[in-house]
Parts: structure tokens; sequence; C-alpha cells
């Protein structure tokens, strides 16, 4: 151990009997930007809080930055910015005054970015904490979490709320971060996101990963979701080569695509379409996928 | 550490302050009736004797009581204001760790970079901070309340020996606070436990006093090992049930340190 920015070995959580995670082993380069996908309650949060010295690991190891998560918290929290996937914050503040009280307890607190960042994310900073909007104390967690220059940023499902124009602010800002040479966690239950930032993801399920990969590899295993309106009611059609559950009603048809995209598209264009519609899966049939190959 | 201890005495103002207000007011209400209630004289003393000696004894007076200004102020600092200020310093121990659970703040704090300890720490420093303030105050005020009202000699003495058995006392409930606030859910409505424990061990006290047969229930009771009876003539610092009290206070706090300290903060 010591090479890497993060390492878990073995990492174990139970709440009384219920489980949280279970032998999780994760390595983390610096510089890398590494996704952790899983659909809701199966223990992104709590691996989280876990390396952050907010929960007790049952067994199992955490280090950070080559040191022991739970016995130096203090110093290593000194270099980590972390966005809660819920956020509370003090009541009677308003937004600047809790970003200025969460810069003091740094060495490094980047008061003066304060300002910027806030007109970067359209944030009023004069508003009472409780009198903003979900999406508006998102990005007060998100401009406290880099104030600091953190060396790792730890996000858990970091998105929520944001509207598509601030999610792409959002994502730019972790792009100049990415060439920084920041070290980014991404927790996610939305695989686009991951797809869209990070080289590398965990996906994990009921606690334990089932499986960590390459986004391009993960990519070309993507299934798609195709639905297809044709101007003429036919059923004699050939569907392409890695097609699964077609379905008919009617002129539409819906089928699933896993394979190629550039193959998939070649086909369609052959097709005498009104309208077409390609999309992710659920999470859920994207474990269905992996399970049935 | 100064940022989150600056923080907590200001989120403690409000309810300092208000509390502060009442124990003072409180004080100098008592003392300015003084004068009156001296003016009574013989009916008092005839009133004193109506009163069944258990109910008397309970209430730690005799016929001395009111023959003083001390004395009469004894009977009103050893009911109202040692729990009044107890509730305030108990209600605001239980609550400076389980408040940040409770409103979800506990993971800003938390992933702020401070250990564990250095935010208990902090909290207990800021806690004793505002009940040793709260304390102290209360007495001030009733030292200059009776240098304005008592037309005769006060027996500081006494009078130091009193305060100092209702601040350990205090000291002592706020302790118990914090470590009751790590064993229970911190969804708990701390309040109602508070006034409990205090006026429970409170009236235990009292009913010990009044009869042989229950004098055993003082025993578990505070209360029983410090007392306010000025008018004894042997009235005198409890040393060693203070050593023992401020003993089991800081025990509490070690024990709540050690706890908070492996504990699963929740979300």
């Amino acid at each position: 151990m010591g090479e890497y920015i993060l390492e878990t070995k073995d990492l174990t959580k139970y709440y009384g009997k219920s489980r949280g995670i279970e032998d999780v082993s994760l390595k983390l380069k610096k510089g890398e930007v590494f996704g952790f996908i899983g659909p809701n309650g199966s223990g992104k949060s709590t691996f989280i809080r876990a390396i952050l010295g907010l929960i007790i690991p049952t067994r199992g190891q955490a280090q950070l930055f080559g040191v022991d998560a739970l016995k130096n918290g203090a110093q290593i929290r000194e270099k980590i910015g972390y966005i809660p996937s819920e956020i509370n914050y003090y009541n009677g503040m308003n937004a600047k005054e809790l970003l200025r009280y969460s810069a003091r307890f740094y060495k490094n607190g980047g008061l003066d970015k304060i300002d910027q960042l806030a007109s970067r994310f359209e944030l009023n900073l004069e508003k009472d904490i409780e009198d903003l909007s979900f999406g508006n104390k998102r990005k007060v967690a998100l401009i406290q979490s880099v104030l600091h220059e953190p060396e790792l940023l730890i996000l858990d499902e970091p998105t929520g709320g944001l509207d598509p124009l601030m999610q792409n602010r959002f994502f730019e800002l972790l792009q100049e971060e990415h060439e920084k040479g920041t070290t980014i966690f991404f927790s996610s239950h939305i695989l686009s996101e991951i797809q869209r930032i990070c080289q590398r993801a965990a996906i994990i399920k009921e606690g334990k990963i089932v499986k960590e990969e390459d986004i391009q590899e993960l990519m070309k295993k993507q299934m798609k979701n195709c639905r297809l309106v044709f101007k003429e009611k036919t059923k004699n059609i050939n569907l392409p080569e890695n097609a699964q559950n077609e379905n008919w009603v009617d002129n539409k048809l819906s089928f699933e695509y896993v394979g190629p995209v550039s193959n998939l598209m070649e086909w369609i264009a052959k097709q005498d379409l009104l309208d077409v519609t390609i999309e992710e899966p659920t999470l859920e049939n994207i474990f269905m996928n992996y399970y049935e190959r | 550490m100064k940022t989150l201890y600056l923080k907590e005495l200001k989120r403690g103002r409000k309810a300092f302050f208000i509390w502060t207000a009442i124990v003072i007011a409180f004080t100098v209400m008592v003392l300015s009736i003084y004068p009156f209630m001296e003016g009574m004289g013989d009916d008092l003393t005839n009133m004193m004797r109506n009163i069944p000696d258990e109910l008397r004894k309970a209430m730690g007076m005799d016929e001395q009581t009111w023959g003083s200004i001390l004395g009469f102020y004894s009977t009103y600092f050893g009911i109202y204001i040692v729990l009044l200020t107890g509730i305030y310093a108990m209600s605001t121990g239980a609550t400076i760790l389980s408040k940040e659970e409770k409103e979800k703040t506990a993971e800003f704090l938390l992933t702020r970079p401070l250990s564990r300890q250095s935010i208990f720490t902090t909290k207990m420093v800021s806690l004793y901070t505002l009940t040793l303030a709260i304390i102290v105050l209360q007495a001030i005020v009733a030292a200059i309340s009776f240098s304005v009202a008592a037309e005769t000699a006060v027996d500081w003495g006494n009078f130091v020996t009193m305060h100092i058995h209702g601040a350990v006392l205090i000291l002592f409930f706020t302790a118990l606070g914090v470590l009751l606030s790590l064993f229970l859910n911190t969804k708990t409505n701390f309040m109602g436990l508070v006034f409990g424990i205090i006026f429970g061990s409170y009236f235990l006290n009292a009913i010990s006093k009044a009869t042989e047969e229950t004098e055993w229930m003082g025993y578990m009771s505070p209360f029983n090992y410090v007392d306010f009876n000025v008018g004894d003539p042997n009235y005198s610092l409890n040393s060693w049930s203070i050593v023992v009290l401020l003993v089991l206070a800081m025990s509490f706090i070690l024990w709540a340190a050690s706890r908070y300290k492996n504990r699963d903060i929740a979300d």
C-alpha cells in the first residue's frame, strides 16, 4: 500500500445485522477519474462514509494518501473535497457565511475564490441557506468542495437538483480540476454521467463490487433501448445482430441492442422510419445484462 | 478549533441569554422582596411553626431560615436557581453533540479537517464556558443584590459555600447530559428527559429528608450530597462530596469522549 491516492482492502460495514458493504477493495491512482456506479441502496454512500471516517468499518482497511483513514482523518480531510448526496447546512447563515465558515477550517481556505465561483454557478450568496432551493444548495456544496484546492474530490450523486446548464458547468469545472491533477471519485446511479467523465468505473450491487473496468469496455457492452416507428406496418424485418427482446405494437418496434453502435446505425439508416429513439437502459437492465452474459 | 469554538458560542447565545436573564431576574426578584418579608417578623415565625415538620425538612427550612437574608435566599437558591440553571446546562450538554445529527449537519462538521477528538474537546470547552458563565453571572448579580438589600452583615463565607455547592451540582448534571446523549437516539426529545432527571433527583432528595423511613432514597440523588441549609450553625463545604461529584462528572465526560470517537454518525 502507499502508491495510491485511495486504497481499500476488504472494507466491510454492517449496521447491526444489515449489510452496508462487503469486502470492497478498490485502488485509485493519482489523477484518475473513477466512477462508482450502482442503484440506490447498493452501498455507494456507505463506502464513501467509511473512507471519510463518518462511520467505523466492521473490518477491512482504508488508506488515503498512503495513511490510515481512521487514524489520520483530520490530516486526510485537509486534502479532500466532498459533495454529499444529501446536503444539509446550518440554518441561520447565508450562503456566503457558510462558505466562509467552511473555508476557515482549512489551511488553504480559498476565501478569495468564493465570489468568482458563485458567479460562475449563478448563485446568490446573500440568500439564507434555508431559503435556497435544492439545486442552489447543491451549488453551495460544489463551490465548498473545491475552495481549498483538494487533491481528491469525493462526489456522491453530485448533480442532483442541477439543471442541464449547471450540470454542464459543473462538468467543465471537474474537467479543469482533472487537468490540474486532482483525483476524482464520482459516485452516481446515472451511467451517462459516469461515461462522460470517468476513465474507469466499478459497479457495486448489494454491497459488493461486481465489476471493475474501463469505461470503453463498459460502453462496448452497454445495452441500448431502441424504439422505432415505421411508416408502414411491417413485420418481415431482419433485426440487426445482437438485438434481443423485440416487441411489436402496430408500426412500433422496440428492442434491446448490445454491440457496436455503428452496426446499429447502419441498420437503422436502411429502414423507412418516422421516428427513432435510442436510450440508455435503466441500471437494472445493465445489471441483468451483466448476469446474462 | 477556534472557528468551531466561536461558532458554538454563537449558536448557543440565544438560549444562554434567555436562561441567564431568567435566573438573574429571579435572583433580583427574590432579594427585592426580602425587605417586605422581614417586616412581617412574628407573623412569619408563626407561619413557619404551622408548616408540618416533614414539609419543612423537605424544603430545607428551619425557624432560623427566614431570619436572615441569606437564609431566605438559600431556600430559593436551592430550589429554583440550581434547578433552572441545571436544566439549562444539562439540556445544552445533551444537545451539543446530538443536535448536529438531529439537524443533519454532523456530516458537514465531520468532513472538515478536524479529528473527532478535537471536535469533542472544542464542544466541551464551549459547553463549560457557557455553563460557568451563567453560574458566575448569577452569583455576581446575587452578591450585588445582597450588598444593596441587606441591612445586617451577610455571612459571605456561607454565601460562597452555597454557590459552590450549587455549581458542583450543575457541572455534574451538565456532564450527565452529554453522556446520556451518546447512549440515546439523537432524535430523542432531551428536554423532557432533562426535566425528569433534575426534578426527579430533587424530589427524591426532598422526600428522603422528610422522614427517617425514606432516608435511603436520598442516596440516589446528587442533591443529597451537598446542602444549601445555611441556617445550620455547622454549615460548611462538603469537600468529599464535591470531589466525588466532580470526579464522576469528569469520568462521564471521558466516557462520552470514547463513545463519540467510535460512533457511527447517522445520515
